[in-house]
Formats: C-alpha cells, structure tokens, sequence
C-alpha cells in the first residue's frame, strides 16, 4: 500500500473526506502519525491535512478561548492569550516537537502521552467538531475519540480562570527535560472566601486516557488549600482510578507517588 | 574549569605533553558544528534500495515454515533475502581476533531466540515497499519455553536459548562454565572476620540511544568490488566481518567511515554492513539499511543486564581481609562482545582495593533478550556500582568515615592485584585525599597525609598461598552443573516463572586451609587459577581457538 496525501483547503471537505476513508489518518502536526508512517503501519494508506487558516486562530468569546486545532504548542506559548496554558504547552516534547505539536492532535495522543490534555480536562474545555457538535465536554470527547468514522476536531473552547493562579500543572518525569509523563497533573482550584469551590483535577498517564480524579475533588470541596486541608484528598488520591503499568513505571509505583506528587502541586511545593 | 593539581607526583610528569593539560580542539568539531560532516546517511545514490528486516515477535520460537510467496510479487520488490543465501550464517565477532565460537546467524530461519531477531530480508525500492511485503510474509513460528533471568537461566532444565552454549554459560578456557579469579583463601578469612558483610546488587541494560542510529549503505563499484558508507565505529571489525560472513576476501570490499554520529559501543556490532553489501551483490543495486528509533531501541544491542553478589570479611579497624563475587552478566542470546566484557570484570576485582583474599566466579548467560554488546567501560561499570555501593554499607555498618575506610583499603603503587599484575601509577589516595579537600569532608591528618607511592610493602607486594577448585567444569561437551552462591545468607534470587526448574544442587562444604592469611606470604608453588593467567608464549597449544594473550590484549571500546 503506497502512502497517500490529501490536502484541502476547506475543513469540511478534508472532514468528509477523513470520515468516508476507514485507512486514512488526519494529519495535524505530524508528531504521532509519521512515526506510525515510518514505521510502516499497515492499518491505513492514506494521510489527510488541511490549511484551512480557520484552524490556526485563537480567539477569545467572551470568558472562553477558542483555540484552533492545528494552533502548535509554540503558538500557545506565545500567546498573551493562553498564557494560564503555558506551564502545560512548554512541556511537551522539546523544542522541535512543540514546533509541529498541535492542540488538536494532542487529544488524540495515546498515554503516556497526552499532557495539553490533561490541562484542558482539568479546565473543563469543549471540542468542536466539523460537521457535528460544537459543545462536546472534553471528557466525552476522550471515550469515544477513535471510534468510526473519525471526528475531525476543528477547535477547543476552554473557560479562562477568573484567577491566573488557581490553575496549576504538574509532569513528573524521571528524565528532564523532554521526559515522558509518569503522571501528569492538572488542576483548577478556584476559591471563594478563603476555601476551594468547584475544584477540578485530572490526570495524565494514570488510564488509557487522561482522567478526572474525581474522588480527590470531592475530598477538596469547601476545604482550605493547606496541608490540614488536602489531607483527606491525599488519602484518595487514586480511589476509582486503575494506574496503567508501562515503561515508565508500574501500577503499584505510580499508585504509591500519586499522592506525594498530589500534595506538592496542591501545596506548591513541587516543580 | 579544570585545576591541574601539579604539585602531586610533580616529579613523575614531564611538563613538555603536547596535548595533556593545554585546551584541544577536536578534529571534527568545524564540521559538525556547521553542519558539513558527511555521515553514512548522506550519500546519494541512483535507483538507491532499502533493506528492511522481518524479525521475530516471539522471544524464543523455532520455524516451522516461511512462505515468501505473496511478497515476492509486490511492487518495488527487488530481492528477498534467506539465511540460505548468507555464505557464512554462522559468526561470533570476537571470531576476528580468535576468540569465542560462532553462535549468532545474520539471518535466523531456524529459530529465533529474542523478540526482534531478524528472520529475513526484504529489499525493496522504498522502504514502505520492503513495510508492506514483510506485512504479507506468513511465518509459521512453534513458540518455545522462553527464559529472561540469568540465574534462572542456569538452572538445569531451564530451555536452551543458544545452541552453540550448553547449560547457557560460555565455556571459559574450554574448561568452566564460568571466569574464575582465585586469590588466597577468602574462606579461612571469612572464619576469622569481625564481621561478614553481604548483598546482592543488579543493574538494568542501557541501551547508548545514538543520535544516529546504526545503518550502512553498499554500492558496486569497479573491478568487482563494493563500496560501504557505514555509521560503524569499528571500521576495520566491521569489514572482517562482512568479508567473513559473505565469504569474499576483504580487498573486495571498500569501507568509508569515520563519522560516527554517537557510538558509544553500540556501534561495534556490525549488523548492517554485511546485509547491505549482500542485497548490493543479489541486486546489482547500491541498497541501504538502517535501524527506524524503535529497532534501535529494541533491537540494537545495549550495556547487558549484571547481578553481583558480594561477600566481603571485614576487622573491626576497617580492614577488608577477603571478598567473594559471584556475578552474572545477562549477555541476551548471543556472545557479541560479552565474553569479554566478563575477562575484564575479572582482571578488576576486587575494584581499586588491596585485598589480600579474593574470590570470584563470574558467567556469562545466555537468556532470550536483546543481545548486549560493548558500551563505554562494559565489564567495570556495573561491578563497580556494586563495589562501591557495598563499600558505603560497610562504612555504615562499622560506623566508618567512607572515605576514610576507602583509604584503609586502597591500592597502592608496588601492590599485587589480584589478577597478578603490579599495581602502578595507582593514585586513589591523592585522588580520594583531593575529592574530600574539595567537597569539605573532613578526614583524619594520617590520612591526609598518606601517600600511594608507599604501597608494595610485605605481604602487600605476594601472590599468597591460593585455594583452587574445579567447581563448575565442563568435559567433554558436557555442560557443567550449576553452582549457585550457596555461602551467602541474603535471600538468594527466586526464580519468578518455570517453576519446574529444579532446584540447584548444594555447594559441597570447601575444606578451609590454616588461618592467617595476611601473613602467608610463602611462594607456595599453586597452579595459577584461570582467571589470571596470561597465555604466555610458551603455553602449551590449544586445540581451540579461544584466548587472550593477555587480560587487556583487546583494545577498551
């Protein structure tokens, strides 16, 4: 099978064209589907891109961000506009991957990678996807994003933190920098009168997909932000949560630092 | 910054060196930093081939059958390439320099022994080409009884991953299954010590992660010969084995290198030079093979797997009156460099310490992982994580400054190692005395003061009365029983899987001969144990062809 390349120009054309071709695979910065292309994959033929300039925009709508699928990770970075997301953008990959990574495919990257993910999850962003939904939560998003036919992803609306410091990110890494992810955390810990109100926390690299810890945010809810206050957190740091085992670490290890890792990015101690 | 401390042994150095102590700059480094340094990779060629391998999913399996057929038709496909059509599929690198036997095919179409050995070769016009025939290349594998741990490996009924290497070890002087280093009589002073200390230490493989990863690129050339742009560090190695393994004398072939983007040993293995020059003679073409990052990382062979036991017998003043190895070098499926890497280890017990009793058996084993190969310092880098870290327990146990119960122990210049040559030129003391100076660790003033020229003195300078066995040896073919660190009271390794190995038989008790070891200084005539005997030229001939005329008669790599 020869390896084929489509371009359009409209992203609806490159949408239905992704769709209608089981052994095709969208094109976005490249990062994971040319390692797959070099290494031979037989299971599609086909690679399809599109310049639309729609998919490079980021636009603020009120109190979201609109960030365009095929914006890089060096694009994020650079922009006053994403700058909550900068400590999740400027760790992914080095300098070269973060040139060609984009936000889009970035939710399609298996585990243990994944990490833009795992903030915006933590953000509660949507997906908007070519010729369907608009408003889709990132969560569901992540369940059913290989299924037949393919979703094209067009952008992400992520909410802006009324509070630049109630959004923390956190990769652990056994090598730095331009390690892998043992466990990637992300989490949006609004306050009000001095206690936590609707905390959100997510991780990477813990699951197949970047995951809400939803016990700890339970545990978080009207507490303070201190070592008494994350204590009954820490305890279920990983209570519904199955860690996966890899190369990186196993399930027992990543089970046995989740909640040093938990307490020093709650406490801000870590780094 | 750099100190040149000049005022130790300022009477042994001449001042006039060209290079030592003055900044250089590397030959290479115009080239590489404004991009012109030609690699292998950048050669060009018309009508250029690829070489892709189909290696085994399996870690050990034996073929049944391959059926080529439906990729024989695909297009661009030029050559597939069997075992049968390597002249020699049989080689052992160290072959070279007389040394070890051929156990390893190029190409494997018997039996595949670690997950990614390669099977056979498709040489195709792209390389999604040679991709797309493997994909439809059926191979009917019986999957075997794999092992991955080396002490399991040598356990008597475990499978048998090399067919060259009975029981799993390579044949040491083609009379043990393992190297052994025998040094005084470490068990009389184990009877005697204030204190036993033991462990067991491991080390994972390392694989060297070039940034250019390993690859070749042959072309005809004129008069009937074959030009080869190779990334190998090991220029002249890699071309003895192409002219072995294809069977053509090597002023047929032409190699070109010299630019080596990273090595750092992993380069040594020749693994596809002789391919490439093979799919360049079946296809008249000039065909390239390289290593995609995730064979480099699979396949490539990295540092091996160690595990070492330690057994030290220790005064309560800091002296270390003998110490016991055992170790185990993981060497994957095949020798490659290995064996060698384990004479080394030999030669450097018991680390850079005068002990006056030392004992050692090291093997080398055969298991169904990744062949290992050379990497910057194999054979002393893993043991010396074991030494140095048992050292740091024994301070601890004693209550000991570490560095000052290293200088208790240090070699000197005019000592005996182990391995039967003088120690010279040592230099730990200053060097120890330097590091603690600098990194404010205070040490006694008699240690500040003493001196590594003061060595050689008494007992220090004697081969001592030495304790031989015959334990582990191998007649006739036979494989030898395996005999496992039974002495040591810390939890010996468990074997995790095959639970049908039996268990290993018990050491026989050693008869301990009398005590006083620091003082048995007679020239008690004792044969020399293997593990240190130089070949001289006046050895008796061997029948075989595996030895070293000296422990360092090999270059390092």
């Amino acid at each position: 099978m020869p390896m084929h390349s489509q371009v359009f120009s409209q992203i609806g054309e490159a949408a239905h064209a992704l769709s209608s071709n089981r052994s095709s695979r969208y094109f976005g910065g490249g990062t994971l589907v040319m390692r797959q292309v070099n290494a031979g994959n037989q299971s599609f033929d086909t690679i399809i891109r599109s310049t639309d300039p729609s998919l490079k925009q980021v636009q603020i709508s009120g109190d979201q961000v609109i960030i365009g699928a095929s914006v890089t990770m060096s694009q994020v970075i650079a922009s006053r506009d994403l700058d909550f997301l900068k400590s999740a953008a400027s760790v992914i990959g080095g300098p070269a991957i973060r040139n060609m990574a984009t936000v889009g495919g970035n939710l399609f990257a298996r585990s243990p990678y994944g990490d833009f993910t795992t903030a915006l999850l933590a953000l509660e962003a949507t997906v908007a996807l070519s010729g369907g939904r608009s408003d889709v939560p990132i969560a569901d998003f992540l369940t059913q994003r290989f299924r037949e036919p393919k979703p094209l992803v067009i952008s992400v609306s992520v909410p802006r933190p009324r509070d630049g410091n109630a959004f923390r990110f956190l990769k652990i890494m056994r090598v730095k920098p331009m390690g892998v992810s043992l466990m990637t955390i992300a989490a949006h810990l609004p306050q009000s009168g001095g206690r936590l109100a609707n905390p959100r926390v997510a991780y990477g690299s813990m699951g197949d997909t970047p995951i809400r810890a939803n016990a700890v945010e339970r545990a978080l809810e009207g507490k303070t932000l201190d070592a008494q206050g994350i204590a009954p957190a820490l305890a279920v740091a990983t209570e519904g949560i199955t860690p996966r085992t890899d190369s990186i670490a196993s399930e027992w290890y990543r089970r046995e630092v989740a909640p040093a890792h938990l307490e020093r990015l709650l406490l801000g101690t870590g780094g | 910054m750099i100190e040149f401390r000049k005022d130790i042994f300022a009477d042994e150095r001449d001042d006039n060196l060209n290079e030592i102590g003055k900044p250089t700059r590397r030959q290479d480094i115009l080239g590489h930093v404004t991009g012109r340094s030609p690699f292998y990779d950048d050669h060009q060629f018309e009508g250029l081939l690829h070489l892709k391998c189909l290696r085994s999913p399996h870690h050990h399996a034996r073929i049944r059958s391959i059926d080529t057929k439906p990729a024989e038709q695909m297009p661009g496909v030029h050559r597939i390439i069997q075992g049968s059509d390597v002249k020699v599929n049989l080689n052992t690198l160290l072959s070279l320099m007389n040394f070890g036997e051929d156990d390893e095919p190029v190409l494997s179409d018997k039996k595949v022994s670690y997950v990614g050995e390669p099977i056979l070769a498709v040489v195709a016009e792209t390389e999604r080409q040679a991709f797309d025939a493997i994909a439809k290349i059926r191979v009917d594998y019986e999957v075997l009884p794999h092992v991955l741990d080396p002490e399991e490996a040598l356990q008597p009924n475990a499978p048998l991953v090399n067919e060259t290497m009975p029981g799993n070890a390579f044949p040491y002087h083609e009379k043990y299954n393992h190297q052994k280093l025998r040094f005084g009589d470490v068990e009389a002073a184990f009877a005697q010590a204030d204190h036993i200390v033991e462990d067991r230490y491991q080390m994972s493989p390392i694989e060297q992660a070039p940034i250019e990863m390993c690859g070749a690129i042959a072309a005809p050339e004129t008069n009937d010969r074959f030009v080869c742009y190779t990334s190998t560090q090991a220029l002249f190695f890699s071309l003895g084995t192409a002219a072995k393994v294809l069977d053509v004398p090597s002023n047929r072939l032409h190699f070109i290198g010299g630019t080596v983007g990273g090595g750092f040993g992993g380069k040594v293995d020749s693994l596809h030079e002789p391919l490439a020059i093979l799919g360049c003679m079946l296809t008249g073409r000039a065909v390239r093979y390289a290593f995609d990052r995730q064979e480099e990382m699979q396949v490539g062979a990295p540092r091996g797997a160690e595990r070492w036991y330690i057994k030290d017998a220790v005064m309560n003043d800091g002296r270390i009156t003998a110490r016991k190895f055992t170790g185990y070098f993981d060497v994957g499926a095949y020798t490659r460099l290995s064996s060698y890497a384990i004479i080394k280890a030999a030669g450097h017990l018991p680390g850079p310490y005068t002990i006056p009793n030392v004992y050692a058996d090291i093997y080398c084993v055969y298991t169904n992982r990744t062949p290992a190969t050379a990497m910057r310092g194999f054979g002393i880098t893993g043991v010396d994580f074991a030494i140095e870290s048992h050292m740091d327990q024994i301070a601890h146990k004693l209550g000991m400054n570490p560095i000052e119960l290293r200088l208790i122990n240090s070699y000197m210049d005019g000592d005996m190692k182990a391995h039967r040559r003088e120690a010279k030129n040592t230099a730990l003391v200053e060097c120890m005395q330097v590091a603690a100076e600098k990194s404010g660790w205070n040490i006694a003033p008699d240690f500040k003061a003493m001196s590594s020229h003061n060595g050689g003195e008494g007992w220090r300078s004697e081969i001592p009365h030495t304790v031989t066995d015959t334990n582990g040896q191998i007649g006739n073919g036979v494989p030898a029983s395996t005999v496992r660190p039974a002495t040591t009271s810390i939890p010996a390794y468990v074997p995790s899987q095959n639970p049908s190995y039996a268990a290993p038989p018990a050491q026989p008790a050693r008869p301990v001969s009398p005590p006083t070891p620091q003082s048995n200084v007679q020239a008690t005539p004792t044969a020399p144990p293997q593990a240190s005997a130089p070949a001289s030229s006046s050895t008796p001939k061997r029948p075989r062809v595996s030895r070293f005329s000296s422990i360092s008669g090999t270059r390092r790599r």
